[in-house]
């Protein structure tokens, strides 16, 4: 029995050895790009444009944008990842935490981008991303209706009251739930925080502001709003526009995101302001970023440092609403959102795209830090726990701050 | 003996209750259709929901009524339109055959392995057979949450030296299909082997056939409703799923329709296209329901008894 | 029906194959382990162990069994076990092993991908010069570089040959080479990792910015198993205890001062590791230890744990029972039967993420068709039992197709004749059903059940599509969720505990859930065998 087993790995190895000169790895010269939806066909037609002009192939795999965050982390160390991606700027403490991250030096480019931008995509000094958009929330309302901006969220209260009592509207202002993404302006404006932000320094961990009297005196605002019934609950993003567009609400917080997806094809009238009583909103920065296991590093750094930021080069491409544009490449990555590349800013025409970088002048970026990954959860539960009517405000953000410097310990 | 008799359908010889066998019959048949009416409401419902959502051109689920209250007619369709009438951007029937491939491929894959192991499990008696089928449910209850990665990086390796099972292509999203619901299947399949007499082999053994002609002479035909449930379900399992394959597939020409779909009009930031993805997810039903109405008759009509009678 | 015959199980035949079949199996054999030969020592040649393992092991299982005859019956099983181990036990295996070690964020790599990375680095010396550099190229498609110092000096280098002064503005052609064009300057940056300039003794690399003698900057010594940063000259030995290269020096010095000091302060940080330069490590039952003896963790599990069981076992029991009940209706013939059938697999055919979406949707208080059919109908999401409740429902929506399916094949499968005997025996048809169906139907669903149970019992995809384990339980120590299953609730954890995602943590959260699970499966089985033996007997 055993004889037989040798004799047959004996013969199975004479095989093997016929079949050992095949060779099938191949060599790949391309840019590899990893994008999402909306910036995929932008790059794809980029990417026709850099070859003619540089002579090097692109080629762009599309990702859902939340995936691309968690797959380069597989398939980057197993030498399958992108040489570029596009993520957002909360991604690199995590990220760059793991060694992903090319550290990127602009040079004298950096001039041409916002401060704010690339505030973002730094990290304990170091930058790893070349920004491209930023976003931020704004305060929108139906100029129909609301003929004044409020001044402070007393006043949003007071006007809600009216409008309701005169049936005009179900409801006056309403708050996207689900998370605290849409919660922080209103906070800010109280003067809460949820870690302490210090100028040219950064976030520092260990100064949580969740249950700060100002972020409690936010939470107590909403509370009376939903107990007073001018709240009503389980508002999603999908339900929140649809409130507005029905003319049932008339004030909101929301995105540019919105203004294709929703504000624009509804035809309802719409005004874009800054959050009010000086509410400060997360700013979000998009961007492109290397990865640190990409074998065409240089070629990925003239890819984005003298192309896509190139002034000279003008590209037509197709987005992903149908509509075709011309321009310099950050001009075309800027068609929805506000850009962080100066000389495309400066061409913007877009009204509410201006309107939305005005009210994101007092933004805050959105902290990087990995230890957000436990602030969101506890924090977005304290929020609908008093949506939901659950347990008082205090009693919420003090247990959201526990939570949180429990999972932290 | 054609037909198989069913207790609920079945005309009972025997009289009861004083009412005469129509009536009885005519009562059967209407509380039968009362239920099943009831459960089609049950079943229906959210689906015409699903439909009205393809139909509504702003993307929102909260603002689509059953009716659609659309202005203007040509909008209904307009969800289809985006989704068929932009080749390059959506390649949606490459997407479509993709998944079909994939899905037909697995399911008869699935089939053509696990019959023969099941078999086995039914019928032979063996040391360690129990544990082994014991080990086999236990592998499959492992609530894996790192099996992505490890597939992932299973198939990247593969890949180079076997390219037409590696990582982005459909044969090893195929490979690892085939693979993963193994156990259960072999689970599912025993269980209806062992519901087959086993008089129906031992006369065939008596008779001089062999194990193998055993197998595919007498078992298999009489299992065939069993196979096609297979069948069935992992076609419509397979044709749905999208967290792996949105992992294994990266390019475009490769994804199935579920993937397209998933990462065109779910994934994004905040703008999910709820429209879109009802609309494609409406044309993808077509295949499986094609599917299940073409083998429909097969999976309820079993050949059991015209086996033994021989 | 008698029993007797069906009780004993038709032994192996030991039938006598002929040469022919014998023959071609044995050349099937060898195609199978040759072709395994050349993927393991593929595979071993890339340094790609576990798999070469992996692969090795089946193959030699699959020739024990083929070549031993007395593993007759798993013969048939070959492809199968295959397969199976490809796609199930090895993933399973991989899991095992990361629940024992760090991986997650901060020590996603391992040690070699860390030191390649590392070794990848370089560094212009402080002696060196940062040329400013323009590319030629002439007919032959050499290329040649011309590049100005700081200083202003400036050289023309002809691929490995030695640097010559030149002066003056770059001219458009010289030596017979010209300036080369934009797509041709940017192909030597694709080959620039290959294709470098100067003498052996003065090698310069292209890169977009500079041409210089770049250095490596950080080499590892396998000896002392540590990094040497050649810019500053530290020395960072690896701490495979905690996963970091670390500043021994450093840290023992600190350590004479202060007992309590610990290494994980003293970390090698660098530019794009500003978390220090961490990687994978096997770190034993930390991350088990940290699963029992967190307080804060186990704070809402008792009454998550509960919901998981209630969950599970009430959708397994409300899809069965549905999906049988639909199946016991089709049967027999009646006007429309197909277009019922066909309508009632419907909710199997729809992508379950866009169903509960929709009944999510359809919950909503504000919009949702229930609130408007239902006036006065609270908000379903702001109600734990309700929430709880609604759950089960699009539970039962999701899968009572599915033993509808099963049900009818096995239904199928049933022999006639069984039923005839009943009915001679004058049984009535609630006997057939409870004494022949049932019995029958629970030895071919059994297994079913059990697999259902243990599906649902990590339905993640359920519960976090649906409401995503809300609402919140309150005054939970940790953010947790009343209708969170155990899974979603720790996975939840695993990944946004302290900073990131924690694969080991979630890897030693799977194999504890297994474990629970695993046993409920046991138990069962004790379950069905024993219809196995009652079925024996019809």
């Amino acid at each position: 029995m055993r004889n037989k087993l040798v004799a047959f790995l004996l013969i199975a190895a004479v095989v093997f050895g016929a079949l050992g000169t095949l060779n099938v790895r191949a060599q790949d010269a391309t840019l590899l790009i990893w994008a999402d939806d909306t910036r995929a066909p932008i790059l794809e037609a980029l990417g026709a444009k850099f070859k003619e002009e540089f002579g090097v192939n692109v080629k762009v795999q599309q990702l859902g944008f939340g995936d691309i965050r968690s797959q380069v982390k597989t398939a980057s160390p197993a030498g399958e990842g992108p040489d570029i991606f596009v993520g957002a700027h909360d991604w690199i403490g995590e990220l760059s935490k793991d060694g992903l991250l090319e550290p990127l030096d602009l040079g004298d480019l950096a001039e041409k981008f916002t401060q704010a931008s690339l505030d973002g995509f730094t990290y304990e000094g170091v930058l790893y991303g070349m920004p491209y958009a930023v976003e931020n929330v704004a305060f929108v309302y139906n100029p129909e209706i609301v003929t004044e901006v409020p001044k402070d969220f007393d006043e949003v209260r007071k006007l809600s009251e009216e409008l309701i009592k005169a049936g005009t509207v179900k409801y006056g202002f309403v708050r996207q739930s689900g998370d605290p993404y849409h919660f922080f302006p209103i906070q800010t404006a109280f003067g809460g925080y949820v870690f302490g932000f210090e100028e040219g320094v950064g976030y520092n961990a260990q100064d949580l502001g969740i249950d700060s009297e100002g972020s409690i005196a936010a939470l107590k605002w909403f509370e009376g709003m939903v107990k007073d019934g001018l709240q009503p609950a389980g508002v999603d993003y999908d339900v929140m526009h649809t409130l507005f567009t029905n003319k049932e609400a008339a004030m909101i917080i929301t995105g540019p995101w919105a203004l294709g997806d929703r504000l624009r094809p509804s035809g309802v009238p719409y005004k874009i302001a800054p959050i009010p009583g000086g509410g400060r909103p997360f700013l979000g920065v998009q961007g492109f970023m290397i990865n640190a296991f990409s074998k065409n590093k240089e070629l990925a750094k003239t890819f984005l440092f003298d192309f896509i930021a190139a002034e000279d080069i003008e590209v037509t491409a197709t987005g992903k609403d149908g509509v075709e544009r011309t321009g310099i490449p950050m001009v075309l990555f800027g068609f929805d959102r506000p850009s962080a590349f100066l000389p495309a800013l400066e061409k913007l025409e877009d009204p509410d795209l201006i309107a939305f970088g005005e009210a994101g002048v007092n933004g805050l970026a959105m902290p990087a830090i990995p230890e957000m990954a436990s602030v969101w959860q506890a924090w977005g539960n304290a929020v609908e726990a008093v949506a939901n009517q659950q347990v008082s405000a205090e009693e919420a953000f003090k247990t959201a701050a526990e939570q949180i410097r429990n999972l932290l310990k | 003996m054609s037909s198989i008799s069913q207790p609920i359908g079945q005309v009972s010889r025997v009289q009861q209750g004083g009412l005469t066998f129509k009536q009885r019959r005519q009562l059967q048949n209407a509380v039968r259709y009362v239920i099943l009416t009831i459960l089609i409401i049950f079943a229906i419902f959210p689906v015409l929901w699903i439909v009205s959502a393809s139909l509504n051109p702003l993307q929102s689920m909260a603002s689509q009524r059953l009716i659609p209250n659309v202005s203007d007619p040509a909008l209904l369709l307009k969800n289809y339109t985006d989704l068929l009438g932009n080749p390059d951007r959506y390649p949606f029937f490459r997407w479509l055959l993709n998944s079909t491939l994939v899905a037909s491929v697995t399911a008869i894959g699935i089939v053509s392995i696990t019959a023969p192991a099941a078999y086995a499990f039914s019928r032979f008696n063996f040391k360690g057979r129990r544990n082994l089928l014991l080990f086999m449910l236990l592998v499959q209850v492992f609530p894996n949450l790192l099996a992505m990665v490890s597939i992932f990086l299973m198939l990247q390796q593969l890949g180079v030296y076997l390219p037409f099972i590696g990582f982005n292509t459909p044969g090893g999203l195929i490979l690892v299909y085939i693979g993963g619901a193994m156990g259960t299947n072999i689970w599912l399949m025993k269980g209806f082997f062992d519901a087959i007499p086993r008089e129906l082999d031992e006369a065939a053994l008596v008779d001089g056939a062999t194990i193998v002609q055993t197998y595919i002479r007498i078992i298999l035909p009489a299992a065939r409703p069993i196979l096609i449930v297979i069948g069935v379900l992992s076609f419509v399992g397979i044709f749905n799923e999208f967290v792996l394959a949105r992992v294994l597939l990266r390019d475009k020409e490769t994804w199935t329709l579920m993937v397209g779909l998933y990462v065109n009009f779910v994934s994004s930031n905040f703008a999910n296209q709820w429209g879109l993805f009802a609309a494609g997810a409406v044309i993808g039903m077509l295949p499986t329901l094609i599917v299940y109405l073409v083998l429909q008759d097969q999976i309820a009509s079993g050949t059991t008894a015209g086996a033994v009678k021989g | 029906m008698t029993t007797g015959t069906l009780t004993r199980q038709p032994s192996v035949q030991p039938a006598i194959p002929g040469v022919v079949t014998l023959v071609l199996r044995y050349i099937g054999l060898m195609v199978v382990d040759a072709f395994a030969l050349w993927l393991i020592f593929s595979l071993i040649n890339d340094g790609i162990w576990e798999l070469a393992v992996a692969i090795g092991l089946i193959t030699l299982f699959v020739n024990i069994i083929n070549l031993r005859p007395e593993l007759k019956p798993l013969r048939w099983m070959s492809p199968a076990f295959a397969l199976l181990a490809l796609g199930v036990i090895y993933p399973i295996v991989y899991t095992v092993y990361v629940a024992f070690t760090n991986y997650g964020d901060g020590h996603l790599l391992t040690k070699t991908q860390v030191v390649r990375l590392l070794e990848s680095r370089t560094f212009v010396p402080e002696t060196g010069v940062r040329y400013r550099w323009e590319a030629f190229i002439n007919e032959a498609g050499e290329y040649a570089l011309w590049l100005t110092a700081p200083d202003g000096s400036a050289f023309f280098v002809v691929g490995q040959g030695e640097l010559q002064p030149v002066s003056g503005d770059i001219p458009e052609t010289f030596q017979g080479f010209r300036r080369a064009t934009r797509a041709e300057r940017t192909r030597l940056l694709t080959a620039a990792a290959t294709q470098q300039f100067g003498p052996e003794d003065n090698r310069l690399s292209v890169t977009r910015d500079f041409v210089a003698v770049l250095e490596q900057r950080f080499s590892y010594d396998r000896a002392t198993d540590s990094i040497t940063d050649r810019q500053t000259g530290a020395v960072f030995t690896a701490d495979d205890e905690i996963g970091f290269f670390v500043d021994r020096a450093a840290f023992e010095a600190a350590r004479a001062q202060n007992p309590e000091a610990r290494a994980s302060d003293f970390v090698m940080k660098i530019e794009g590791f500003p978390a220090g330069v961490g990687y994978r490590t096997v770190i034993g039952f930390t991350n088990f230890d940290r699963f029992f003896n967190s307080p804060a963790l186990r704070g809402p599990l008792l009454s998550i744990f509960t919901w998981t069981v209630v969950f599970a076992f009430s959708s397994v029991a409300s899809t069965f029972a549905l999906g049988l009940l639909v199946a016991l209706l089709m049967q027999g013939k009646f006007f429309g039967r197909r277009f019922f059938r066909t309508m009632l697999i419907v909710p199997y055919a729809i992508p379950a993420l866009i169903s509960v979406v929709t009944w999510r949707g359809m919950f909503q208080p504000q919009f949702g068709v229930f609130s408007q059919i239902i006036p006065g109908l609270p908000n379903v999401f702001a109600d734990g039992t309700l929430t709880r409740i609604a759950i089960l429902i699009v539970n039962l929506w999701l899968g009572y197709p599915y033993f509808m399916l099963v049900c009818s094949g096995a239904l199928a499968a049933i022999p006639a004749d069984l039923y005839e005997a009943a009915q001679v025996d004058g049984a009535n048809r609630f006997q057939a059903f409870r004494f022949i169906t049932l019995p029958l139907l629970l030895v071919s669903i059994g297994p079913l059940l059990i697999s259902s149970f243990t599906f649902n019992f990590n339905n993640y995809t359920l519960i976090a599509a649906f409401n995503d384990g809300n609402p919140v339980i309150a005054d939970s120590p940790i953010p947790a969720g009343q209708t969170d299953i155990l899974i979603s609730y720790t996975y939840r954890i695993a990944f946004s505990g302290q900073g990131g995602a924690d694969f080991g943590f979630a890897s030693a959260i799977s194999i504890i859930i297994f474990i629970i699970v695993g046993t409920v499966t046991i138990m069962q089985m004790g379950l069905t065998r024993r219809w196995e033996e009652v079925s024996r007997n019809v």
